[in-house]
């Protein structure tokens, strides 16, 4: 089998982006789930959504997005990095490949995007946020957040901002020797020094040294908008923030 | 006059490393000639250039940087002006160790698909004669000409498709070639090798998870033995006196689901004493009977002959992944004492034999467990020292927690069979890291430098009474032997994940590490 993929190889690579999977039914998905969780979680996370490896969940593949790139990629591993390949038939790395694309299936969201759009700025989501370089820079930029998050996680941090709060949003209170107080945004930190943003924008690094006090809060800084967003706006605003992704093709 | 002899020796024309030289490697200070530079395993070295009161004035000497983008693990050997050292996935190169100056560099051709748990990394080269040994990811050990690189023999370890490597740097013993074997997340059967250095040809093999009708095969439930792990993937130490390797064991597979390997799982997780001519074991002491937390024994074997409780005694000081810290009697394997080095949740203590008393509740389940140490353990791989001076046990240990997930498990030759995949950094609660100085005789600590991460680097002590280590944050550090102050540090700009060591060249003391995909060189700049 093998040796036939090799021989056709000049027509593989004229008719690459025609190899489709060829199993895709939700059983397939399942058993592909299955193997993913034994072999691939422990880099690319339980439900692909990264950690040592890259987040497999948005539906671009670095290495190339297609079925043939996929399955060449899981099978034979990519060489320069640590992903290995799998020691498994092409069907079973076909189902993984069947799973992986279920998990950047695009949800679809019950919402007026228009309105979404315009609550985004009457909230004053922009004070923080960056959309297409308008807007702040204390919180994340939201230009692609619909490729990067599930709409569920999404609609989670519009009203429960403390629920899942990235290192790089932790707080900083660093006083220093005289008692002047900074306040800002973690973007790194290691045994002696710390840097951060803080809420005018500046970036410091300081010495631990050089402080009498130090304090990092793993809560967010974001108002929760449980209450303040009737139903009908969380869903608008939630179907925005979804339809923001990258335009053009994948690279 | 020390320095005379040295001088001689750095300049003579390739004096050869011999088995003699290797046993009395303390005696040459100036050369780091294998894994740990001395049998003993102490990673210390008896120059004395750089001290407490100097080491402010290190500065880099020389950077060799690698054309490679995977981690960078390798301990260099110096023999004789020379320095050896690898490349991942499995090259070697040499190098003046003055300049930092390419002699040649060996590039292993690999196979497209090679399966290894964490890396394809290589921890360095053993050296004997004229030859230098490498051991590769595809499961080789290969023999290269010390003077030009190329390859004298080429020898096939295990089978690379079903799940071996090679990763650790191998040490020579008499004229032999002591080699280990990598694949405990792969379902190996796990070995530890004796090799011909004139040819190649395989002495003895030792089997870690013994077969049918030998001794301890008991310990294994059904036909699981076949697949148990027990590698042997970090360089041993070697008794001479009584010609004895002792070597870790890696942990059972799969990892964290011990269903089908209901037993003790022996020897996994243990040390093992091995007859150096005969490969037959002598001794062995299991840290963790039955492990389901991946918590292998891949700690240099740290061996210290000296006074217990009245008597002269030949010992082993070893901190395990599992947090406990252990002296075994080196001539039976019998426990002498432990206590925890570090944060532990999983057992009430050690019994009179060692053996862990495990608390409640603390095997993996589907839903997960929270359970002190990680799963990347208290320590790790990476060296620990041991100063005669100080009599100080130095350690980088990590105050962590993993969620241990528990799974399906289905063994496939070349596939990962682990038992499902525990969470292994928690993102808010990423734990932290220190260097430790224990009282050996106790395992209580007596001094730390606290690390704001956790390090994946060994610590080298000296006769200066300086104790370097490293850290992911990219520095490398010089600490007081005796307090642990800090006394200079360097931000080399890429993790170390590696071991420092010491070499004299044209009369002056060098420390060496490699950081990111470089090795750096540091000396005493004028004022010293």
């Amino acid at each position: 089998m093998r040796f036939t993929l090799l021989v056709s190889i000049p027509l593989l690579l004229a008719a690459q982006d025609e190899t489709r999977n060829p199993l895709t039914s939700p059983a397939d998905a399942a058993a592909g789930a299955k193997t993913f969780r034994s072999h691939c979680s422990e880099c690319h996370g339980l439900k692909g959504e990264g950690g040592r490896g890259p987040s497999l969940a948005t539906g671009v593949f670095y290495h190339g997005s297609t079925d043939a790139d996929l399955l060449r990629n899981i099978s034979d591993g990519i060489p320069g990095t640590e992903m290995p390949g799998l020691f498994y038939s092409p069907d079973r790395v076909w189902q993984v490949v069947t799973y992986l694309r279920s998990l950047n299936a695009r949800e679809s969201v019950a919402g007026d995007r228009q309105n979404g759009a315009k609550l985004f700025r009457s909230k004053n989501c922009a004070q923080c946020h960056r959309i297409q370089g308008q807007g702040g820079r204390l919180g994340p930029d939201l230009s692609q957040i619909g490729r990067n998050r599930a709409v569920a996680h999404i609609r989670a941090a519009i009203v429960d901002p403390d629920a899942d709060v990235r290192q790089r949003y932790w707080f900083v209170s660093a006083t220093d020797k005289q008692g002047r107080t900074n306040n800002g945004f973690l973007m790194n930190e290691d045994t002696y020094t710390i840097q951060f943003m803080d809420m005018g924008e500046r970036l410091h690094s300081l010495n631990k040294a050089d402080l009498r006090e130090f304090r990092v809060e793993k809560t967010s800084k974001m108002p929760s908008y449980k209450g303040a967003l009737t139903e009908s706006e969380l869903n608008d605003l939630t179907a925005y923030l979804t339809s923001l992704r990258p335009t053009g093709g994948a690279r | 006059m020390k320095s005379t002899i040295l001088l001689v020796l750095a300049t003579a024309a390739w004096a050869q490393v011999t088995f003699d030289r290797l046993k009395n490697a303390p005696n040459e200070p100036g050369q780091w000639m294998t894994y740990s530079g001395r049998y003993d395993g102490w990673r210390y070295s008896a120059l004395d250039q750089i001290r407490r009161d100097n080491a402010r004035n290190l500065k880099v000497k020389w950077v060799y940087q690698m054309p490679v983008t995977h981690l960078v693990e390798t301990s260099p050997i110096v023999a004789d002006g020379v320095m050896y050292f690898t490349e991942p996935p499995s090259n070697v190169v040499a190098v003046d160790a003055e300049t930092g100056r390419q002699f040649w560099r060996y590039r292993r051709e690999l196979p497209k698909k090679i399966n290894v748990c964490c890396g394809q990394v290589n921890r360095g080269v053993a050296v004997l004669g004229d030859k230098v040994f490498v051991g590769t990811v595809d499961a080789h050990l290969v023999a290269l000409d010390a003077k030009t690189g190329d390859v004298l023999w080429d020898v096939e370890v295990a089978n690379y498709q079903h799940g071996y490597s090679v990763t650790v740097a191998p040490l020579i013993v008499k004229d032999m070639v002591i080699c280990g074997i990598a694949g405990g997340e792969y379902g190996i059967r796990g070995f530890l090798d004796a090799y011909d250095v004139a040819n190649g040809k395989r002495r003895w093999r030792f089997w870690t998870i013994p077969g049918p009708g030998e001794k301890g095969n008991e310990t294994w439930s059904g036909e699981s033995w076949k697949t148990g792990g027990g590698s042997t993937w970090v360089t041993g130490s070697y008794d001479a006196a009584q010609n004895l390797i002792i070597w870790g064991v890696g942990n059972p597979s799969p990892d964290w689901n011990g269903d089908s390997r209901l037993g003790d799982n022996l020897y996994s997780d243990s040390a093992i004493a091995l007859d150096a001519d005969t490969g037959k074991l002598k001794w062995h002491f299991q840290f963790v009977p039955h492990d389901v937390h991946d918590w292998d024994a891949v700690q240099v074997p740290v061996l210290v002959d000296d006074e217990w409780r009245g008597q002269r005694r030949k010992l082993v000081y070893w901190a395990h992944r599992n947090g406990f810290y252990y002296v075994l009697d080196r001539e039976t394997g019998k426990f002498l004492t432990g206590r925890a080095f570090a944060t532990q949740t999983w057992a009430k203590g050690l019994d009179d034999n060692g053996r862990p008393i495990r608390l409640p509740n603390i095997d993996p389940t589907p839903e997960g467990v929270y359970i002190y140490p990680g799963v990347q353990g208290a320590t790790n791989w990476y060296s620990p020292s041991y100063s005669p001076r100080t009599k100080l046990f130095y350690l980088s240990a990590w105050e962590n927690r993993s969620v241990y997930r528990k799974g399906d498990q289905e063994y496939t030759p070349g596939n990962r069979y682990i038992g499902s995949v525990p969470l292994i950094d928690l993102p808010d609660d990423p734990g932290h890291g220190a260097i430790r100085a224990l009282n050996p005789k106790t395992g209580e600590k007596v001094w730390e430098y606290k690390l704001h991460t956790k390090p994946w680097a060994g610590l080298l002590s000296t006769a200066g009474d300086v104790v370097f280590g490293g850290s992911d944050e990219g520095h490398i550090f010089a600490l007081d032997a005796q307090t642990g102050r800090e006394l200079w540090r360097q931000n080399t700009g890429g993790v170390i994940r590696a071991n420092a060591m010491s070499y004299m060249s044209r009369g002056k003391q060098v420390v060496a590490v490699a950081a990111g995909s470089s090795i750096f060189t540091f000396e005493l700049g004028d004022a010293r």
